[in-house]
């Protein structure tokens, strides 16, 4: 190769890197937002702490479908709440579809609406799916709804892939969805559950996991631009053991992540982060039990954290609610609001509404997706007076 | 042209040359002609449809991002089939399996969980680019010709040809990983029969011209 060409070669080189540098966008920096209602000592300050609230009612109580499951909640800026779930036939079924509910401050669900089907994602992906699952909503503050969802290529869920699209009208109309590649193994198998946290700098950090070789928790990081979505990921934990993090910051630098155990330990297993989400420490377990099933976390005031998870480490027989005063190290004595032998309640999702109450979603019985929406005076009724005794 | 036309028009590169390829097969005469006619017929074999979608689709499911370097490859193989002239050297071809497989090693066992870092989350920071400028630096100024093909993968990223934006997947997919295995496992095997043979020569009587 003669001398000029190489030297022309490298130059080229580069001057490529040098653009590429410069024009390279990493996504969001690691840093959560501070909850809007924290006052100057880190704790909630809660708007009626003294007015009891409790409400259940079903999203779907005329759906009819075989199978509903993983509901999720998120709330646009205008107070509307919006929940998501799939449902069909049967998981991985080529049936399922992914369902669209909405509901104003004390009125009903609105009838649930199909906002993606499989012919569609076909359509917008340019390729074949099999099925659909998990759907993910994220309300942006400028009022756009984004929902992220898990398809099926091949096999069950160890052949899925995370797409994504966004509604500007609160969900009557959605742009075409595009595929996100985040494994680099054919782009298997990445999968989204449990609330999205905002960041200091915008963006967002949403729990995601790989159920491929190993089952294990990671976190998708996502900034909208006028061009369009930047991403990049980054992993809690590898292995084969926890998967499905449900993450509670407690400021902007520490967050703790409530995981979910695929070992033979069945319980509920956490970690820890004190640099915003960038690195965490290696996941142990709790003195909670865990059926191999999701759990949701959510923060309540005096930096207490609020879990709802199954209270068995054999089955979801039993859906309940706990505290910690400590970080996850121990927790209050479980208060259980679902419980029928032979049933199924599962895959909660909490999150804290813009009037101060916590609104959970999970599946009830494999074909209801129910809503619940109480405040901390309610669960402290429950649960007791804090500091909690442990069971 | 949109973005989403250049990322299936980019995908769509890798298995038509590799079909071509394959349909060329081990023809002692390859001619122009016939490099022209697999292109076409590997082309026509990439609509056909299987269950509604072309078997391109199917291969766009599986693989919707060819890694530049295997793409690359692919090129350097047929025009060397078909023009005769060796672009590639025994030497080059021997970096580009010892590139594939170390980056396959490095990627896809801790990639895929094995460890609680994740390489592949080094594909969205600046500087796995400038590594593998470094790398490719080095190669030109040997004089290796496989450096001519890593200057394709920033380019190539830069000009968001592929669907991912992970410089990872611009840089090895798990067909170039996977061969690249292969072959430098066959170089070491290679190497270690010659060492034998050569020991063996040596301890030999004849070889030693006495004992």
């Amino acid at each position: 190769m003669p001398v000029a060409l190489r030297t022309l070669l490298i130059a080229t080189l580069w001057v490529i890197c040098g653009a590429g540098f410069f024009s390279r966008n990493e996504g969001p920096r690691p840093g959560f937002a501070v909850v809007p209602t924290h006052d100057k000592i880190g704790r909630l300050e809660l708007k009626n702490p003294l007015t009891l609230r409790f409400d259940s009612a079903p999203v779907n109580p005329d759906q009819g479908l075989p199978m509903v499951h993983v509901a999720s909640l998120a709330e646009t800026s205008d107070g509307i709440l919006h929940c998501v779930w799939y449902g069909g036939t049967a998981e991985c079924h080529p049936d399922v579809k992914i369902y669209l509910a909405h509901k104003e401050q004390r009125a009903r669900w609105t009838a649930p609406c199909a906002i993606m089907t499989r012919e569609q994602a076909e359509h917008d992906l340019g390729r074949p799916v099999q099925a659909l699952g998990n759907a993910l909503l994220i309300a942006n503050p400028d009022g756009t709804l984004r929902l992220l969802f898990v398809t099926i290529a091949m096999g069950k869920w160890s052949g899925s892939q995370l797409n994504t699209c966004l509604s500007k009208d609160g969900g009557l109309t959605w742009s075409r969805a595009e595929r996100l590649t985040l494994s680099p193994f054919f782009n298997l198998s990445e999968l989204v559950r449990n609330r999205p946290m905002p960041l200091l700098r915008g963006g967002w950090c949403v729990p995601i996991y790989q159920e491929f070789l190993g089952k294990f928790p990671e976190l998708l990081w996502l900034e909208e631009h006028h061009y369009g979505l930047s991403y990049r990921k980054s992993r809690i934990a590898g292995g084969c053991t926890t998967f499905q993090p449900s993450v509670v910051p407690l400021d902007r630098a520490t967050a703790v992540a409530v995981l979910r155990d695929y070992s033979d330990d069945r319980k509920v297993f956490r970690s820890l982060s004190e640099d915003g989400g960038a690195t965490w420490s290696r996941p142990v377990p709790t003195s909670l039990p865990n059926p191999d099933a999701g759990v949701s976390g959510l923060l309540l005031s005096l930096s207490r954290i609020l879990i709802a998870f199954n209270n068995s480490p054999l089955d979801r027989h039993e859906l309940s609610l706990s505290v910690t005063g400590n970080g996850g190290l121990s927790w209050a004595r479980p208060f259980a609001f679902e419980h029928e032998e032979e049933a199924t309640f599962s895959y909660p999702f909490l999150m804290r509404t813009t009037d101060d109450s916590i609104g959970l979603a999970y599946t009830r019985k494999g074909r209801e997706i129910r809503f619940v929406l109480f405040n901390e005076p309610w669960l402290e009724n429950q649960l007791g007076p804090y500091p909690y005794k442990e069971p | 042209m949109s973005l989403r036309l250049i990322h299936q028009l980019y995908a769509g590169l890798a298995p038509w040359l590799a079909l071509a390829l394959l349909l060329t097969g081990r023809n002692p005469f390859p001619t122009r002609v016939r490099g022209v006619t697999s292109l076409i017929i590997a082309l026509l074999l990439l609509q056909i449809p299987l269950g509604g979608w072309s078997l391109f689709s199917w291969i766009r499911t599986l693989e919707p991002n060819p890694s530049l370097t295997l793409s690359g490859l692919l090129v350097v193989v047929l025009w060397q089939r078909f023009r005769g002239a060796p672009l590639f050297r025994s030497e080059d071809w021997s970096v580009a399996w010892i590139a594939g497989a170390l980056s396959a090693l490095i990627l896809y066992p801790i990639g895929l969980g094995l460890t609680s870092v994740d390489t592949y989350a080094w594909g969205w920071q600046p500087f796995l680019p400038i590594a593998l400028a470094c790398c490719a630096t080095w190669l030109l100024i040997l004089g290796n010709r496989f450096g001519i093909l890593l200057v394709l993968v920033p380019l190539g990223s830069l000009l968001h040809l592929q669907e991912s934006a992970n410089f990872w997947d611009a840089l090895v997919d798990p067909f170039y990983g996977a061969l690249s295995l292969v072959m430098v496992s066959l170089m070491i095997l290679g190497r270690a029969r010659a060492v034998n043979a050569s020991f063996a020569e040596q301890a030999s009587p004849s070889g030693k011209g006495g004992g």
